[in-house]
């Protein structure tokens, strides 16, 4: 800690020190990149840290240069409060281009982005106030007291000081809840959501703050060249944007940083050479696609890990159980009233209705194919039910948005595990721990601190969870490369740090191994035992006979048997289901 | 370990801080001097876009010019002394156009060459007017002027010249009225639909059609068909080759008989072979340099272009060899001299061009006229009278 303080002031201070050094073109240049940094760390902040492929970074800090020399030359406003409203105007357009990510996503949305920017250059180009294709020049350069930033020298620590502020704030979001909760919507939307994410404001939010980061990025853009035009924010500067944030590595800011600085500065170094510059930068951009596809900022964790190899392997903890709490009653947590689900000419759900009571553990089971799954992503409010209706905890929560749900008290796990590949263990518990609302996110602006004091609680809790999951020392590793079964423990400590009511574990035994089988048994129980109504979707039967004190049993999207584990398997019309699909005899599993 | 890696980081930007901190002491930056050199050869910089979409202007621009300096080092130099001509590519983007500006001055060019771009020009003209470097343009919109910088100098007339002398010689001269106008929504187009309509407007026509087309698009029957409902006696053309020798080539097909009128790009070869020596015929053309066998002088500049990169020369090269003999004629009659004395030098320079007689006033103008010329028989020809 006490050497980033260190490395950090020394940079510090080298970049303070650094215009003595410059001759004016050098200034310039420098003055140039630290822009093109600004828009890399919002591009950054859009399309590596939230997944939202943002081709109008270039139209943003388009907006941001017009708006200021528009409101300054035309309008005959302050250079400040110009920049200001400038900021302001590029939030609205941002707010605006980013809406179609409410519907699209991935390519689609990149083709959205980038018509949308087109459609900016256009407008400006043919537009009066815009100035046209000569653009508007003698933009007034921005006044401070006792200090000239019409010098190129001053300018540079005016923009310095913007910088770092953009950069460490841009860091602190992506380090704490809102970053993490983007980056689990970049990894994964739908888990994201199941566990409370809010997903369409979180998309929007990229698209503020990408808008912000080009906004700034643009005012400072007017105050230093004192000119626009349309070419300066044509798609080849987006493709360069790219590029910067590409080769830096997408989903590290500083490696977006460094990039934006590497590409702008092998541009400059060939431009005396131009037959060379576009085979150099093309070279520079597929080497690095190639050999390096986390970018520049992928390259160090990537030697570390090589040199790290021969170290020993973190090893799983026996699980530690919970206290004993409050024991289950006779209410009613979930009702499902007649559930229909029609997929075009398949009927997966046909008049489903069942209840559950507080602090039962329910098996579902059925043969393949019975709508076990498509209950719990009618439940879950993945899918919206055809007909009928869905109740819990007394309200009616039919055709709610998962994240409404999951902040109501309803968590679940996937029978194909969706963990956030790209994150750690650590952070995968940290999103479910993390119940603030993303309408808070004004804090990171008026009270960062909050955000830092609840960060650390939620770390200390996050590390409670995984030390009673036994997952421990695996905190720091990123699941993918887990072991399944411990992948699945993840999930289920995952979907448990939530604090839910109703816990819905689909298929939680696949594919573990018998001496798994019992451990997650075990777990199960003493979820339940805590508080949690559990209702599990399993074809291992031994774990849901031993398990569930009541079972509901589907067969081709109906109800065919309600009881316990012994009245359901002596249910002849479960017998025959069982037998028309031989593979789904039960059989002793757990052995 | 970790540690150590640490230490080592902290001891490199300590050693760095103290190497930048020891070589300059505690004066404000930015205070360091450039010199300029009194022999060795003179320098000039061409700044045009050599790379992306601009790039074949930015590579006409370089043959004319380079094609001057080679004359001019033939004949021995000035006072002795060879010139070099630089390349610096702007990429057609202005933020580079600044970089560049930055370049060229601290590297000590004495002026500068180009762009062809206008918005490039217009951004970079502040910095060399800072820094004291004359630069001719062949950038020709009226921006430039309105930047009023006494360094910036045109090296051809202003896009209002085109289509002023168009409106004068079709309208005033021929008396049609009845005018019809199709223009891209681009850079270019947009200024030459602007253009012209003013000149239009200021002669009390109105145009009985205005069909804008995106700079794109490849099928412009709608935009014709409404034109054509119109029958206008003349139909303005104000996009670039290409598009424009479409447009020509689907109007005939779509039996419009009504001649076109339009700007540079009509005279231009790639003009007439897109639409066809036929569809094309008739066409007026306001431009300052028509043909290359227009005179005496454009004969030799075509022979010598020809000799020296065995192809055709045109406009774009003929512009930038005219303003690069200006600077040099300007050198030559100022002993060399730099910065203000070198624009004052320029401004005094009367030259006899490819393109016209220049004499520059205080807007930076040179030359403030084009020639119309029609296309007859497949070929661009000085219209009579």
């Amino acid at each position: 800690m006490r050497i980033k303080i260190a490395v950090v002031a020394g940079l510090g201070v080298l970049a303070w020190l650094l215009p003595y050094t410059l001759d004016s073109y050098a200034i310039h240049v420098v003055n140039v990149i630290i822009i093109f940094a600004l828009l890399a760390v919002g591009l950054g902040l859009a399309m590596g840290v939230a997944g939202q492929v943002n081709l109008a970074q270039v139209a943003f800090f388009g907006v941001g240069a017009y708006a200021t020399a528009i409101l300054t030359t035309r309008a005959g406003l302050g250079f400040w409060f110009a920049a200001v409203l400038a900021i302001v105007i590029t939030v609205v357009i941002g707010l605006l281009v980013g809406t179609p990510a409410l519907r699209v996503q991935s390519h689609y949305l990149g083709i959205v982005t980038l018509g949308l920017a087109l459609a900016f250059t256009n407008w400006v180009t043919n537009s009066q106030i815009a100035g046209g294709a000569e653009g508007i020049s003698a933009i007034p350069a921005p006044e401070l007291p006792g200090i000239d930033l019409s010098s190129e020298y001053l300018f540079y620590y005016l923009e310095l000081i913007v910088f770092a502020l953009a950069l460490a704030f841009g860091l602190f979001v992506v380090r704490t809840g809102l970053g993490r909760r983007m980056r689990a919507m970049r990894d994964d939307s739908l888990a994201a959501g199941a566990l409370g994410a809010e997903v369409p404001l979180l998309r929007m939010t990229a698209f503020l703050l990408a808008s912000v980061y080009g906004g700034v990025a643009g005012v400072l853009y007017a105050g230093l060249i004192r000119f626009v035009a349309p070419e300066s924010f044509g798609i080849a500067n987006m493709f360069l944007l790219l590029g910067m944030v590409i080769i830096g590595g997408r989903q590290s800011l500083i490696g977006c940083v460094t990039g934006a600085v590497a590409l702008y500065l092998v541009r400059e170094l060939l431009s005396d050479h131009p037959t060379y510059a576009q085979i150099g930068y093309g070279a520079v951009v597929v080497l690095v696609v190639v050999f390096a596809p986390t970018g520049l900022a992928g390259i160090p964790p990537r030697l570390r890990g090589l040199r790290r190899s021969t170290g020993e392997a973190a090893r799983l903890q026996p699980f530690q159980p919970y206290e004993a709490g409050a024991s289950g009653s006779d209410e009613v947590i979930l009702i499902v009233d007649a559930v229909k689900k029609q997929f075009r000419g398949l009927k997966a759900l046909d008049d489903v209705s069942l209840s559950v009571a507080t602090g039962e553990i329910r098996g579902i089971v059925g043969p393949n194919g019975s709508g076990k799954t498509t209950l719990f992503n009618v439940i879950s409010g993945l899918y919206k039910p055809t007909a009928g209706r869905v109740e819990f905890g007394g309200r009616d929560m039919t055709n709610v948005t998962p994240y409404r749900l999951s902040r109501a008290g309803l968590s679940r796990t996937f029978q194909n595990l969706r963990l956030f590949g790209d994150l750690t263990v650590r952070e995968n518990v940290l999103v479910a721990l993390d119940r603030s609302r993303t309408l808070d996110s004004w804090q990171y602006v008026l009270a960062p601190w909050l955000v830092r004091a609840r960060d650390r609680r939620l770390r200390a809790e996050a590390d409670a969870v995984l030390e009673r999951f036994g997952l421990a020392e695996f905190a720091g590793q990123a699941p993918k490369a887990l072991p399944y079964g411990i992948q699945r423990r993840v999930e289920i400590a995952r979907a448990v740090a939530a604090r839910p009511r109703l816990l819905l574990l689909d298929e939680p035994a696949a594919g573990l191994n018998g001496e798994e089988v019992r451990q997650l048994g075990e777990m199960v129980r003493s979820i339940r035992d805590s508080g949690v109504t559990v209702v599990l979707i399993e074809h291992n039967m031994g774990l849901v006979m031993a398990l569930c004190e009541r079972v509901t049993v589907l067969a081709g999207g109906r109800v065919i048997a309600e009881g316990t584990p012994a009245h359901v398997a002596a249910t002849p019309a479960v017998i025959e289901a069982y037998l028309g699909d031989v593979m789904e005899i039960p059989t002793e599993a757990t052995r | 370990m970790k540690l150590l890696r640490g230490k080592r980081a902290v001891a490199a930007v300590l050693a760095a801080v103290l190497a930048t901190g020891g070589t300059t002491g505690c004066s404000a930056p930015g205070a360091g001097d450039k010199s300029s050199d009194d022999s060795g050869p003179i320098k000039l910089a061409l700044a045009d876009a050599q790379s992306g979409q601009l790039s074949s202007l930015g590579a006409w621009e370089l043959k004319g010019a380079k094609l001057a300096v080679s004359e001019w080092n033939a004949k021995g130099g000035i006072n002795g002394r060879q010139i070099t001509l630089d390349v610096f590519d702007t990429q057609g983007d202005p933020t580079i156009g600044t970089n560049l500006a930055r370049k060229i001055a601290s590297e000590g060019y004495l002026a500068m060459i180009g762009t062809a771009e206008s918005a490039v020009t217009i951004a970079m003209a502040p910095i060399l007017k800072q820094e004291g470097i004359p630069n001719i343009t062949s950038g020709q919109s009226t921006g430039l002027v309105a930047v009023k910088s006494e360094f910036l100098f045109l090296n051809g007339p202003t896009s209002t010249t085109y289509d002023e002398t168009l409106a004068k010689h079709v309208v005033d001269g021929q008396g049609i009225k009845q005018i019809a106008m199709i223009t891209n929504n681009g850079s270019y187009g947009k200024g030459e639909h602007d253009a012209f309509l003013k000149a239009l407007t200021a002669r009390g026509v109105t145009p009985v059609a205005d069909q804008v087309v995106t700079t794109d698009q490849k099928d412009f029957s709608a935009a014709l068909t409404t034109i054509r409902q119109k029958n206008p006696k003349l139909i303005f053309l104000g996009a670039e080759e290409v598009e424009s020798g479409l447009i020509v080539k689907q109007a005939r097909d779509l039996g419009i008989t009504a001649p076109f009128a339009g700007a540079a790009p009509q005279g231009t070869p790639v003009f007439l072979d897109t639409a066809g020596a036929k569809n094309a015929e008739g066409t007026i053309v306001s431009s300052p340099y028509l043909s290359n066998d227009i005179s005496e002088a454009s004969k030799s500049f075509a022979t010598a272009y020809k000799a020296a990169y065995n192809e055709e020369a045109e406009l774009h090269g003929a512009k930038a060899y005219d303003g690069t003999q200006i600077v040099l004629t300007a050198l030559k009659s100022s002993n060399v001299a730099s910065g203000k004395d070198l624009a004052e030098a320029i401004r005094g320079t009367k030259y006899e061009g490819l393109l016209g007689s220049f004499a520059y006033d205080e807007t930076g103008v040179g030359i403030r006229a084009t020639s119309i010329g029609v296309i007859r028989g497949g070929k661009l020809a000085a219209a009579a009278g």
